[in-house]
């Protein structure tokens, strides 16, 4: 394949890059145009008073909500707790997930002897363990830590393990021909090439230490998102439900474009 | 007598699975010479891989010895070249995973890959190559451990018929003037003429030694001119028989 410079592109390829750039203007200036037409549409029926604001509250009061919550210096202490039992919770989870794939894949016999034990802990709802939870850890941020890790890991296990057991037949047969032991496969051929993988279940347990972190708190916590979601709803107080779901939408989605970010530095190079 | 790179000794292979117990090979005896380029015909499903595999060391015999001198490299049916590595990196695998990541070595293994023409690609990743060239990096990073015996697996039933002659004239010349030893699997008769010194006919399963033919095309090496001699059919004539008699 011939490749060209810029300054060589012709008028037909020139057309071609200016219709793409257009195109994803355009995609962009109607995905920020939807977003201000239902925002919009939400104060107005509220203004209109076609919906009562005590039960669907509106951009302005959650804007209202959540400028209060910051003067009374709540809103970063509130922030702070449940995104560090994410972040804390998500890290383990993969860490330790990651870890235990990597124990599986070493030993086929552990992998058989384990492999009814993961299925039944991936089956069974965590929050089922609620109780438990709180019995043995308490009601502090060690019980929505351990929650939260809980979700996390059996996915971190599953989705990494599938990974290195799908290895090339033909690349480990390379390999073994070149006299290599399992270590070196390991690091030489499995880590590498299930880096894409390694993406896709970081994607993934994004959303599951959100999950587990907001429904530690909703069984037992003093601070934190989940607990203004929960508190506002004892009290409706929908204002504040409603504000504290906003601020989760803009950290979660803030915390899936890093892991897009890592993806792009890491995976360059994958495609056969 | 030239010195043996490769023998086997009435050899017999079994594979078990938790249905049945299968005999791929039995009473399987033959060599292979330095500097010689054998050929390996069968029947499909005659166990010509199994063949590979028990030359490589990666299947012991149920029965009988396979005995190697020396150091051997795979080169299988898709360049298998890790595509989160470049060309450069892919070429220096062996030599990592031997331990024989020397400055000398390394710099040995480059001056192999600049002399048949990858000098350009160094610094690709394999998806920015065409077939037939990722093909020839698959063969230079087989050489790179320098190792005493080739192995080549089908290496290439992949690639399409004019890319494949291409390649074949090319890895013939790359062998054969690096002075290696190779051993050929193939179903194709006409790659097996085309490139080889001796043409190994197996058995259908368990595969035995049929035939051990001595090609007589002298000095000729170039499989695209064996192609055009009028040997070249009367041997494809004789070896279509062998296999389908």
């Amino acid at each position: 394949m011939k490749h060209l410079d810029r300054s060589q592109y012709s008028r037909e390829h020139l057309g071609f890059l200016k219709k793409r750039r257009l195109h994803a203007a355009l995609v962009w200036t109607l995905r920020l145009g939807l977003l201000v037409l239902l925002l919009g549409l939400w104060e107005l029926i509220t203004r209109l008073g076609w919906v009562d604001p005590f039960l669907t509250s509106s951009p302005s009061r959650i804007a209202a909500t959540i400028s209060g919550l910051y003067r009374d210096g709540s809103l970063f202490y509130h922030i702070g707790t449940t995104l560090w039992e994410t972040l804390a919770g998500f890290a383990i989870a993969v860490v330790l997930g990651y870890a235990v794939a990597l124990l599986l894949w070493w030993s086929e016999t552990l992998r058989a002897v384990l492999e009814p034990y993961i299925v039944v802990l991936n089956a069974l709802p965590k929050i089922a363990l609620g109780p438990l939870i709180i019995i043995w850890f308490g009601t502090g941020s060690r019980a929505i830590l351990f929650m939260t890790v809980l979700v996390g890991i059996i996915v971190a296990v599953m989705h990494m393990l599938s990974a290195f057991i799908a290895t090339d037949k033909n690349k480990l047969l390379l390999l073994r021909s070149m006299g290599a032991g399992r270590l070196t496969i390991l690091t030489k051929l499995v880590i590498p090439s299930s880096l894409p993988s390694f993406i896709s279940m970081l994607k993934v347990n994004v959303g599951m230490a959100w999950i587990g972190s907001i429904m530690g708190e909703y069984i037992v916590s003093r601070a934190g998102l989940g607990y203004l979601i929960v508190y506002g709803g004892q009290v409706f107080k929908l204002d504040l439900v409603m504000s504290a779901t906003a601020i989760l939408c803009v950290l979660a989605a803030g915390m899936y474009f890093l892991v897009v970010l890592l993806e792009k530095a890491l995976v360059k190079n994958t495609d056969d | 007598m030239k010195k043996q790179i490769l023998r086997f000794s009435d050899v017999a292979l079994s594979y078990h699975t938790v249905r049945e117990e299968t005999l791929a090979a039995e009473h399987l005896t033959f060599s292979v010479d330095e500097g010689e380029f054998v050929a390996v015909i069968g029947p499909s499903g005659c166990g010509k891989t199994t063949l590979l595999s028990l030359a490589a060391g990666l299947l012991s015999p149920s029965a009988g010895t396979v005995t190697r001198s020396g150091s051997c490299g795979y080169m299988l049916q898709k360049d298998e070249l890790f595509p989160w590595r470049t060309i450069e990196k892919n070429i220096r695998l062996p030599l990592e995973i031997k331990r024989m990541n020397t400055p000398e070595n390394r710099e040995r293994a480059l001056s192999l890959a600049v002399k048949y023409g990858l000098g350009d690609f160094l610094d690709c990743y394999p998806s920015q190559l065409s077939g037939g060239m990722r093909q020839r990096a698959a063969l230079i990073r087989t050489l790179a451990a320098e190792p005493d015996l080739l192995l080549l697996d089908e290496p290439f039933s992949a690639l399409d018929y004019q890319t494949r002659l291409n390649v074949t004239a090319d890895v013939s010349k790359i062998i054969r003037s690096e002075g290696k030893t190779a051993l050929l699997i193939t179903h194709d008769i006409s790659e097996a003429i085309s490139l080889a010194d001796r043409v190994l006919v197996l058995t259908k399963r368990p595969a035995h030694v049929a035939f051990f033919h001595a090609l007589d095309f002298g000095d000729c090496t170039d499989p695209l001119k064996r192609r055009e001699t009028s040997e070249f059919s009367r041997w494809f004539e004789l070896l279509w028989k062998e296999l389908n008699g």
